[in-house]
């Protein structure tokens, strides 16, 4: 009789304990950045009963759906929110020009009748202050800014430990020590990517270089190319980049089969199947991990239009916002397993390690709620080789969101 | 031999409502043909069309967006309409319309000493100035080294955006803008005001319905106008008459490099607040405009009426997606069959079309055994 109550109640204990462990433990803000504290509790009431209460979200995104690169992962994380909650109803706009924004929330808003509104580009910013000011009982969520009102919060989910992880795959396996780095806009976001980036490749390999080429755009497939192509003439044999297409992939799949390999880093979207032979791993983004959590506190009332003006998401590895590899699941493309435990480095604190085990090592350290390692640990120098961070120390959020300086080991310049 | 033969003719003189009735019907036969798309992709033609036309006209809110954006359309249609109409084809409005934006931006952030109320005044000035010298490096090239001025304004395109990338991203970005690719806001003064909570920055509204009434009357009623219409019909003629082709190019392209200018002014002193980089000032307000002209067939009143309609068409296209759930590459592709159209409709203004059937006055000799006649 009491081994039938024993059973369950020990594992019932268990499975406490075992979440008690998981919950993550807040991390103090970094100085000039008010974070507010994100909870999972979308676990906690997924079974909520089909209501009468019913809401609407919209997104606005700045690029086609189809572009297999930041809207289309933004779409991705709408679809499976909008599948998972019965209570959701949800509409989009793609390719919406930066210039025409405040027109599509004017719509949304009044003849959609949507109540949270998501603009995913951080063009939209001001347009989407000035609706939020316009209909202050409406809410209005903005991705990667940092403007925010009672009734506008911000989220991002940031890349820059997983460029960090490819980083270190990347110095592993080019043989010409140059490596390329196709890049969007030369605002903070790509900078901190690119020298996340680099940081990784100097770490395994000290003297090779991250050369990078602008390109002005978010989706530029040609343009994309040409640069490329370019750095690839001028020697480069790994690529990296920050573009809504897979362009980068195909173009380092398709030297590689020529026999000139050049491998590669997906960005964004699942991508691996555009280089299954040449590349290497990647960045992935879980958005609806972001949209189920704010969508959820919307529909409890914890977010209302007047608490919002602290609300800022930053979701990276320790909130599973972000993820590595080329395709889900998959960290590193098996092809390339036995080359990355080929090379040992010496790690002051791991000792002899393969970038292979090293890349995981990270990954689970970068994982853990602790946070117990930052690629953006100091020392660090910049391009003229002064010290921009002290030894020991770690880049404040701030300082990451504003970054505007290169690293040594990069060539190339920011536009000033 | 075939049955039917169509021979164009090229008419001699073209009859005053053929021109006027031409657009009308090309842009119904454009309707009709992307009906039947919207019918493939299911969605009922007429309802798609209710949608589109009460999202640009059907409220007060959709009339107001539709002004807003018909203020750039009406500033560069009528400036391209004087200068289309001088056969000088100037395609790089875009540019002209982004460089009258940098001008604003540096008197409105970087020019110490002007009183408040001359503030916009003197934006004004210094956008049209910079659209005028803008275009003019087309038009000298045009008329001095027989450059084509197609290639060269459009090129010139590019040039002027790169130049916005610059001053965005190096030295005019903001210092309050955490390294985004901003300027700093305006400072009140230099932000054109609006009618009511609407986006309409009116003066430059008015300066736009203006600027075609008077380019309708420069092109008309004037010598120079009368110069340009000569040098437009017959390059040769006019020179021979003894009339300034130098003179006459960079006229008309210069000013209408000047309006698109203006149209640059009224963007980020009316809309934004701020230069931002090129898409986001104008998403291509320039390159609409030479539509927006032609449908006028280059009459600067008509693009009055032409400007407010195809900013009514872009600003309901925005129903496309919204209710009707297609895809945002339909309205482009919405645009670009109107343009077709249109553009192919000329043919029939200056040729005359023949439709013959050989085979009904050729008895049956013309049949080759064995196939049959259906008639």
């Amino acid at each position: 009789m009491y081994k039938r109550i024993l059973l369950p109640t020990v594992l019932i204990l268990i499975a406490a304990l075992a979440l008690a462990a998981c919950q993550p433990t807040a991390t103090p803000a970094p100085p000039g950045v008010q974070t507010v504290e994100v909870t999972r509790i979308v676990e906690v009431v997924k079974e909520v009963p089909v209501a009468e209460k019913k809401l609407k979200a919209c997104f606005i995104y700045v690029g086609p759906i189809g572009d297999i690169g930041w809207t289309h992962a933004h779409d991705q994380g709408r679809k499976i929110v909008d599948e998972q909650f019965p209570w959701l109803e949800t509409a989009y706009a793609e390719s919406v020009p930066e210039a025409d924004v405040e027109r599509f929330l004017d719509r949304f808003i009044v003849e959609e009748k949507c109540d949270v509104v998501f603009t995913t580009s951080f063009g939209f910013m001001d347009g989407t202050l000035a609706a939020a000011q316009k209909y202050p009982d409406k809410i209005f969520f903005h991705c990667s800014g940092y403007k925010r009102a009672p009734n506008m919060g911000t989220y991002m989910a940031d890349f820059y430990q997983v460029y960090y992880l490819n980083g270190l795959m990347a110095g592993a396996l080019t043989k010409s020590g140059k490596i390329g780095y196709v890049a969007a806009h030369p605002i903070p976001e790509v900078v901190r990517h690119i020298n996340a980036f680099a940081l990784g490749v100097r770490e395994v390999n000290p003297n090779a270089t991250v050369d990078v080429r602008w390109i002005f755009s978010w989706y530029d497939p040609a343009k994309a190319r040409q640069a490329a192509e370019a750095m690839i003439a001028e020697g480069v044999d790994v690529l990296a980049f920050t573009e809504d297409s897979p362009t980068v992939v195909q173009v380092a799949e398709e030297y590689t089969n020529k026999g000139q390999p050049v491998y590669s880093f997906g960005h964004y979207s699942p991508m691996a199947q555009f280089g299954p032979n040449s590349m290497v791993s990647g960045q992935l983004v879980h958005w609806e991990r972001i949209y189920e959590d704010i969508l959820m506190k919307v529909y409890l009332g914890i977010y209302t239009p007047k608490n919002l003006e602290n609300v800022d998401y930053w979701y990276i590895l320790g909130q599973k916002g972000v993820e590595l590899g080329g395709d889900f699941g998959v960290p590193i493309n098996p092809k390339f397993e036995a080359p990355l435990k080929a090379v040992k480095v010496t790690d002051p604190l791991l000792g002899e390690i393969s970038v292979y085990d090293l890349v995981f090592k990270r990954l689970e350290q970068m994982t853990d709620p602790a946070v117990l390692f930052d690629p953006f640990t100091g020392p660090i120098k910049d391009q003229q080789g002064q010290e921009r961070v002290k030894p020991g120390q770690r880049l404040s959020l701030y300082e990451l969101t504003t970054i505007d300086w290169f690293v040594e080991g990069v060539i190339g310049e920011l536009p000033r | 031999m075939n049955w039917v033969s169509i021979r164009l003719e090229k008419r001699l003189d073209t009859p005053r409502w053929l021109n006027a009735v031409t657009p009308v019907l090309s842009v119904l036969a454009a309707l009709v043909f992307i009906a039947v798309l919207f019918y493939i992709l299911g969605v009922n033609p007429l309802v798609a069309y209710r949608r589109i036309f009460m999202g640009a006209f059907g409220s007060l809110y959709g009339l107001s967006e539709t002004l807003t954006k018909a203020i750039p359309l009406i500033l560069c249609g009528a400036g391209l309409a004087i200068s289309f109409r001088a056969r000088v084809y100037n395609i790089g409005a875009e540019g002209q319309l982004l460089v009258g934006a940098i001008a604003a931006t540096w008197v409105a952030l970087f020019v110490p000493g002007i009183p408040d109320p001359l503030r916009l005044p003197a934006m004004f000035v210094a956008g049209a100035l910079a659209g005028a010298l803008w275009a003019l490096i087309p038009g000298l090239l045009k008329a001095k080294l027989r450059q084509d001025e197609v290639l060269t304004s459009l090129m010139l395109v590019y040039i002027a955006s790169e130049l916005v990338n610059h001053l965005v991203y190096g030295p005019w970005k903001g210092a309050q803008e955490w390294g985004f690719p901003y300027t700093d806001k305006f400072p009140p003064s230099a932000i054109i005001p609006h009618l009511g909570t609407t986006r309409i920055h009116y003066p430059t509204l008015i300066i736009a319905v203006l600027a075609a009434i008077l380019a309708y009357y420069f092109i008309q009623r004037t010598r120079w106008g009368f110069e340009i219409r000569v040098t437009g019909e017959n390059p040769e003629a006019a020179r021979y008459a003894g009339m300034n082709y130098l003179r006459t190019v960079l006229l008309v392209i210069g000013i209408s490099g000047a309006l698109a200018g203006i149209a640059g002014v009224g963007e980020v002193a009316g809309i934004h607040g701020r230069l931002r980089y090129p898409q986001g000032i104008s998403p291509g307000y320039g390159f609409t405009a030479i539509i927006v002209a032609w449908l006028a067939r280059l009459n600067p009143l008509a693009v009055l009426l032409t400007g407010f309609l195809i900013s009514g068409l872009l600003v309901g296209g925005d129903a496309i997606q919204l209710a009707l759930n297609l895809p945002a590459a339909t309205v482009h592709l919405f645009n670009g069959v109107i343009l077709l159209f249109v553009l192919s409709g000329d043919l029939f203004t200056r040729y005359r079309v023949r439709i013959e059937f050989p085979a009904r006055m050729a008895p049956a000799v013309a049949v080759r055994p064995g196939v049959e006649v259906k008639e």
